[in-house]
């Protein structure tokens, strides 16, 4: 097996690659020769401004609203740090704290700090590494990535075969989902529930997307979670057809400002598969995630965006919904929501409806036990999960599980009959020139498995479009 | 601070290269399996126990500690042995094909004669040093999705041989608090990992995210005065030069006990210990 290697060939490996590195220098250590002077009470002050709100004033994480978040901001006391470019165990280089600092970490509410300038960032360094006395008991011991493809093409058939090897599916799923067999038990190193990247999400990659800082994750581990490092386990050889095989699992999101329903002549498709879902616009949508009536995170989200497609003709228009959901429950379910016709008032954000003396809200509701939709004007959600809502005709629909992702399709009319106050969905008549107007649309995911980590998206804006 | 390219076997390899060739073919012998692992648990049951496991001194080397005297003894139990907790593994195929029949935890585990395995058994205090570091590894193996040995002691310094026997994926993740942590993949069957722990440490936990009951933990010690209790209850601590010692039992549940044992030359003491149901 070729990622069992003796010492003696790693280390003539080594001394060819070392000389291979020596040119090599990250951006970042460049910009080390403007480093200021360590001055720890200009990088008190700039936490106190900057970062204690959510860190804490003494940087224990526990700042105001921290257990709002997920992930919960970082006990920088503990001097843990996920993303790092050193061995495992080991603290993260200052280029490494400067790094995170300058760019954030996306897909968690850790902003990027570009804007404050570079002196007062690497004061910040200094100021993080005196909060934990894991900077001074141990030492740094950066890894080195081994010499890139360059131009040349990569193998993703090997770095497929490597994701297998190397049982990277356990937790992130044969096709990245973040839907392994051991992905639902995982716990951090402080005992809490915690979930696996969805590798397909490339912007949800908290430590970066691109294949060198993947393999820099694979080969350092993220410390304080499950995973571990890979750095003994990878041949040179395989390490960059891996890299590159997880960023291909990436599936690009069109975060479009007005999501466009493609407007045709005749029937609409019913089928998931009909040819026509390729001529139509897709929109990716984030969700935010409830929090529970304590204000504290239970687990971890697991549904975090929502894809959609939405084709229309003169009387209705039919969604086509893909969200990825690590496991198939009964009661998964999904909401399509819209105002209400004549609603007097406005929900500005999901997150906290129904609040007292909220406005109603039309939900297109399906539900995965009964495998049905139906639409009502509610009050709340409870209604609708508890089907209390009068019972209407069911709306055409067809739903299927996949490895990890619910599609869905979901028919409605334009303008419905019933129930009293249903939503309109703005058409201008088709007469052209077009000039349909915009509707809102949201939509709410209920991980039946997950039940308090109920997710909603915000307001989105809604177009017909004539097909060109 | 010298890049250390990932390839390489550890960082403790990496800093060795740079002290002594000897070394390094030291360290290949080991990393090529040409260590023996200190216990011979090669059971495939998770449930199956090691044998109480002595802090012998390698073939052809002065005794460990270098006395004669010993303390032996064992480790009653007294109430109601709790249900033993069963062990769901569903989650991955490879490990539950590995057991046709039902798999319990092996934190509290209550043998057949009332007594309790699992529990280490070492000098706390009394023993002079130095001592020579063993350079024989002790191996903690992965094998059936559960560690062999559940508790193990180890010298510092001493090379712990982590290898995974399983044909699927474990992470090794051990957090230390004195000692530098780790958080290692095991890929691939017949995988071994070295590492050393540096300082004197109880209670160094040892975690597979991936299987989340795996659990083992590991006691570093300055010294080769421990032993852990089987499946008879027993322990044996040998070698002890003559002096009065405080020797404890530790057991993860239950918690410590000390008591004092005085010892002459050649002369072998017994020391009980009993823990109560909670």
């Amino acid at each position: 097996m070729s990622v069992i290697r003796s010492p003696r060939s790693l280390l003539r490996f080594s001394v060819a690659f070392a000389a291979a590195l020596v040119g090599w220098v990250s951006p970042a250590v460049c910009e080390a020769a403007e480093r200021p002077a360590p001055d720890l009470e200009a990088g008190g002050a700039a936490y106190l401004q900057h970062c204690a709100r959510c860190h804490g004033q003494a940087g224990k994480g526990d700042g105001l609203d921290a257990k709002r978040f997920y992930p919960r901001p970082r006990d920088l006391t503990l001097g843990v740090y996920k993303f790092r470019s050193t061995v495992s165990g080991t603290p993260p280089t200052d280029e490494d704290l400067f790094r995170t600092i300058t760019q954030g970490l996306p897909g968690t509410n850790m902003p990027d700090w570009a804007h404050l300038d570079e002196a007062t960032r690497w004061q910040l360094v200094e100021y993080l590494k005196q909060l934990s006395p894991l900077f001074e008991e141990s030492t740094p011991q950066p890894v080195t990535l081994p010499p890139g493809p360059g131009r040349k093409p990569v193998d993703l058939k090997r770095g497929r075969a490597v994701y297998e090897r190397l049982g990277c599916a356990a937790c992130h799923g044969s096709v990245g989902r973040a839907n392994g067999t051991s992905a639902g038990g995982l716990v951090d190193d402080w005992g809490m529930p915690i979930r696996p990247a969805n590798l397909t999400q490339g912007w949800s990659y908290r430590g970066g997307s691109d294949p060198q800082a993947v393999l820099m994750r694979v080969l350092t581990g993220i410390d304080g979670t499950g995973m571990p490092s890979y750095a003994e386990a990878i041949a040179p050889e395989d390490a960059w057809p891996l890299a590159h095989y997880v960023a291909s699992l990436q599936e690009l999101p069109q975060w479009n400002m007005i999501a466009h329903a493609l407007v045709v002549e005749g029937a609409l498709p019913k089928a998931p598969d009909d040819p026509r879902w390729d001529r139509a616009e897709r929109t990716d949508v984030r969700l935010r995630n409830v929090v529970t009536p304590a204000g504290e995170w239970a687990n971890p989200p697991t549904v975090k965006a929502v894809s959609f497609q939405a084709i229309a003709n003169a009387e209705g228009i039919v969604f086509r919904f893909a969200w990825d959901d690590p496991t198939q429950d009964p009661w998964d379910g999904f909401a399509l929501i819209l105002k209400p016709a004549g609603a007097v008032g406005d929900v500005v954000t999901l997150q906290a409806w129904p609040y007292e003396g909220a406005p109603p809200l039309d939900l297109c509701y399906w539900a995965a036990d009964t495998g049905q939709a139906a639409e009502a004007v509610a009050t709340g959600f409870d209604q609708v999960l508890a089907r209390t809502a009068p019972q209407e005709e069911p709306l055409d629909s067809a739903a299927s599980y996949e490895d990890g992702r619910w599609h869905l399709v979901l028919q409605r009319s334009l303008q419905p009959a019933s129930p009293e106050g249903a939503a309109v969905i703005h058409s201008n008549g088709f007469t052209p020139p077009l000039r349909a107007g915009f509707t809102a649309i949201a939509f709410a995911v209920w991980d039946g498995a997950n039940p308090e980590a109920r997710a909603v998206s915000p307001w989105t804006d809604l177009a017909l479009r004539q097909e060109q | 601070m010298g890049a250390t390219p990932f390839f390489e076997e550890g960082f403790a390899m990496k800093r060795l290269e740079r002290y002594s060739p000897v070394l390094i073919a030291v360290l290949v012998a080991i990393g090529c399996g040409g260590g023996k692992p200190q216990d011979a648990s090669a059971t495939t049951e998770a449930t199956t126990e090691a044998p109480t496991q002595l802090a012998q001194a390698p073939a052809g080397q002065p005794a460990a500690g270098g006395g004669s005297a010993s303390v032996k003894g064992s480790v009653r139990f007294e109430g109601e042995p709790p249900k033993p907790e069963q062990i769901q593994m569903a989650a991955d195929p490879v490990c539950q094909q590995q057991h046709p029949e039902p798999v319990t935890s092996e934190a509290v585990v209550v043998n057949d004669n009332n007594t309790l395995r699992h529990v280490f058994v070492y000098v706390k205090a009394g023993a002079q040093g130095p001592f020579q570091t063993p350079t024989t590894p002790v191996t903690l193996d992965q094998n059936g999705c559960g560690y062999k040995p559940h508790v193990f002691g180890i010298q510092v310094n001493q090379p712990l041989e982590i290898v995974n026997s399983d044909p699927t994926l474990h992470n090794v993740n051990s957090k230390p608090t004195k000692n530098q942590p780790f958080n290692v993949a095991q890929p691939v069957k017949g995988m071994k990992t070295t590492k050393k722990f540096t300082k004197p440490e109880m209670g160094v936990s040892f975690k597979c995210n991936v299987h989340p009951w795996m659990q083992a933990y590991g006691h570093v010690l300055e010294h080769p005065f421990f032993g852990v209790t089987g499946p008879d209850g027993a322990f044996a601590i040998s070698g002890l030069p003559a002096g009065t010692y405080a020797v404890e039992a530790w057991h993860e549940q239950y918690g410590t006990q000390t008591q004092s044992v005085t010892v002459a030359d050649g002369e072998t003491k017994s020391a009980d210990f009993t823990f109560q149901a909670k």
